[in-house]
């Protein structure tokens, strides 16, 4: 019939349920290949530390050796290289996401360029050369601790900053105009199309934001030790002074393992605070 | 507007003021500039729009028509004049509370996509804040309404239905509230052709159930002819060239601008003018499937038709049946020809014409609603009706001491 809207029944049991058990079938291989997503990159990392352990265990570790490489040193660095992270993420999170929020509106899009420019800004130095940056001036200010966790974490937030302002930025500026436009037409505050509508189009593209600020944290902390502020970078640097190979080379691992993990879980983060149906 | 009372009654108030045929929106000296453009893009256009109808603005593209049509809910505020709406001037008051008492589609519909068909159409009664028991009931009976079964369609996400069904949705989106007023801006433009004539019929018949005041842009002058119970049409600036209905617009164009714009073929147009209930459809020599075969070729051999046409238990018709197949032994569900080209009463003659072309037959089937046989329709019936459709032109003319154009043109 043409001209009726009813969309037309399958007629053909047959095929109905040809096309039902092609449809346990392909949800058969999701299944399969989402275990092998899941599970694959922990067990791969798990069998890396059981090969490090292995490896350092066969070798013959001088008095220097034996005394950086104890499991309480190594766990208690990489907890602070943790403590770190995610510090320094809390608060970039804390503060570049109502930024670019703010930077999007209509009102104060014309500073957006400004904006990114900052951001930019503190992306082209050297992560190196800012934590020096700020060691000097933190030193210059007797108010402020010099050493430990404070300066670290304001130099991690400052260079982490701008992958999540402009990922919030761009998450908000890529929701296409027609639906806020219909979400406007039908009597939506402003207030309420960015909570129900904006943000959550804009989660993915934040989130992926947020996730290589992880990774790029969990890097730069490596530095965090040149003030006092702990962390694997410590047996990475003492292993490079001393020319211990098994120490330079466990705390490396320790670092490359503990980046593949949080961008393993971030991932896990995004897909699960992803909206369904985009 | 009060703060004592809630956006609901307003909302059901609004519309009850006014009697059918009345002045729902008024458009007084309504003006557009955009910054840094010199001429206005809606120079003091000024429109009465009568409730219950739709009024369609119509025009090439950058006459202003959209720009008109978004300032009615405000979405781009005017720079200046008025919009009375209800005997309201709603120019300056709370746009949302306005725009949830005023449907709004769109042509890239702007489903969200994040969340599922049923919350999409809910959208409005939860800015309302109606309970969850009358939401429900009434996003089901929406979603029935645009023929999307509500148990297979409520909890899908917009991305998994297609450009019709999205549309669909958001008809339904749009007529939640149960808005006075429906704006509709070339709400089926991004749809293919026969999608689209059948979501047009589809909404021709709702709004003569629903009788909503409806604002309709396109720039298609068929599809204004079509929907349309007025036209306006406009130029440069929204300047109106001529509101009219579609068949003074047809019959007596007022200037050279909307001659040009209408066209060539005003008479094919007028096809789209009536409506296939309108004619008296043709009995065919009919049988359904649960008769006797011996009955079925009884009558067919009496009868002087040349096929028979079978209809299923619920008068839906499945084949043409000649007499060889008749007297064949198969059964009558496999043999003859597939009875194609079926119109509902609500398509135009435009419609049924396609049909017929399309078809081998020559005929179009009537259908009701539930696709039941009513009769059938044959080209010397439309012959027949665009004949009366020039008389009544000429009669209209005679009475009003006019000349008819056409028989000037003719003579």
């Amino acid at each position: 019939m043409s001209t009726t809207l009813t969309p037309p029944d399958a007629q053909d049991a047959t095929r109905r349920q040809q096309a039902m058990d092609e449809d346990a079938a392909s949800a058969r291989r999701d299944r399969r290949a989402a275990v092998i997503r899941y599970l694959g990159m922990p067990v791969f990392l798990l069998l890396v530390l059981l090969g490090l352990y292995l490896w350092v265990t066969s070798q013959e570790l001088d008095s220097i050796e034996a005394r950086t490489l104890t499991l309480d040193s190594l766990l208690g660095q990489t907890q602070q290289h943790i403590t770190l992270t995610l510090y320094s993420t809390f608060f970039v999170l804390l503060l570049a996401v109502p930024l670019g929020i703010l930077a999007t509106r209509p009102k104060l899009r014309r500073y957006a360029p400004a904006i990114i420019g900052l951001g930019n800004a503190g992306q082209a130095i050297p992560s190196l050369g800012l934590l020096a940056l700020l060691f000097y001036i933190f030193r210059t200010q007797p108010a402020l601790p010099s050493t430990g966790t404070f300066p670290v974490v304001v130099s991690l937030v400052g260079y982490s900053f701008l992958p999540i302002l402009r990922n919030t930025m761009v998450g908000l500026d890529q929701v296409d105009r027609f639906v806020l436009e219909a979400g406007r037409g039908m009597g939506m505050s402003n207030r309420k199309v960015l909570r129900s509508i904006e943000l959550p189009l804009a989660v993915p593209v934040v989130l992926a934001g947020v996730r290589t600020a992880l990774v790029l944290n969990v890097g730069t902390a490596a530095l965090a030790f040149l003030f006092g502020g702990g962390g694997l970078g410590e047996t990475i640097f003492s292993g490079f002074q001393l020319r211990r190979t098994p120490v330079l080379l466990t705390g490396a691992i320790l670092v490359a393992v503990l980046a593949l993990l949080v961008d393993y879980i971030a991932g896990l983060i995004e897909e699960k605070l992803t909206p369904k149906g985009l | 507007m009060s703060n004592a009372t809630s956006p609901e009654t307003e909302i059901a108030s609004l519309g009850e003021e006014t009697p059918p045929g009345q002045t729902m929106i008024e458009l007084k000296d309504l003006t557009k500039r955009f910054p840094g453009q010199e001429t206005p893009a809606v120079d003091r256009l000024n429109l009465e729009i009568p409730k219950g109808e739709i009024v369609v603005f119509v025009g090439p593209s950058g006459c202003g028509k959209t720009t008109s049509l978004k300032m009615i809910n405000r979405i781009i505020e005017p720079s200046s004049g008025n919009i009375i709406m209800d005997g309201q001037d709603v120019t300056s008051i709370d746009p949302n509370q306005l725009r949830r008492r005023i449907g709004y589609v769109i042509q890239q519909i702007g489903l969200f996509p994040h969340i599922r068909v049923g919350d999409n159409v809910a959208t409005v009664p939860n800015l309302l804040g109606w309970d969850r028991e009358r939401t429900t009931a009434r996003v089901d009976e929406l979603l029935d309404v645009v023929g999307l079964p509500p148990d297979q369609y409520r909890e899908r996400f917009p991305k998994e239905l297609s450009g019709g069904q999205r549309q669909r949705v958001g008809v339904a989106r749009a007529l939640a509230a149960d808005p006075p007023v429906l704006l509709m801006d070339e709400p089926f433009g991004a749809i293919d052709p026969i999608t689209r004539t059948r979501l047009q019929n589809e909404f021709l018949r709702l709004q003569s159930e629903l009788q909503k005041t409806i604002c309709f842009v396109t720039h298609d002058i068929d599809e204004a002819i079509k929907m349309g119970d007025r036209i306006a049409i406009l130029r440069e600036g929204s300047r109106v060239a001529q509101f009219a209905t579609p068949e003074e617009i047809l019959t007596n164009p007022a200037n050279e601008f909307v001659e040009d714009f209408v066209g060539t073929g005003a008479t094919l147009k007028r096809l789209k003018l009536t409506r296939v209930r309108e004619v008296e459809p043709t009995e065919a020599l009919v049988g359904t499937v649960d008769e006797d075969r011996a009955e079925l070729r009884r009558r067919f051999d009496e009868s002087e038709w040349t096929a028979m046409l079978l209809l299923d238990e619920q008068r839906r018709p499945l084949q043409w049946l000649r007499g060889t197949d008749l007297r064949s032994s198969r059964p009558l569900t496999e043999v003859g020809l597939r009875a194609r080209a079926t119109v509902e009463e609500q398509a135009t003659l435009s419609d049924a014409l396609e049909e017929m072309l399309l078809g081998a037959a020559g005929v179009a089937i009537v259908v009701d609603r539930r696709g039941a046989y009513q009769g059938l329709l044959d080209v010397d019936d439309i012959i027949t009706a665009i004949q009366t459709m020039r008389d009544a032109t000429a009669e209209f003319y005679r009475a009003a001491k006019l000349v008819d154009p056409e028989a000037e043109a003719g003579a």
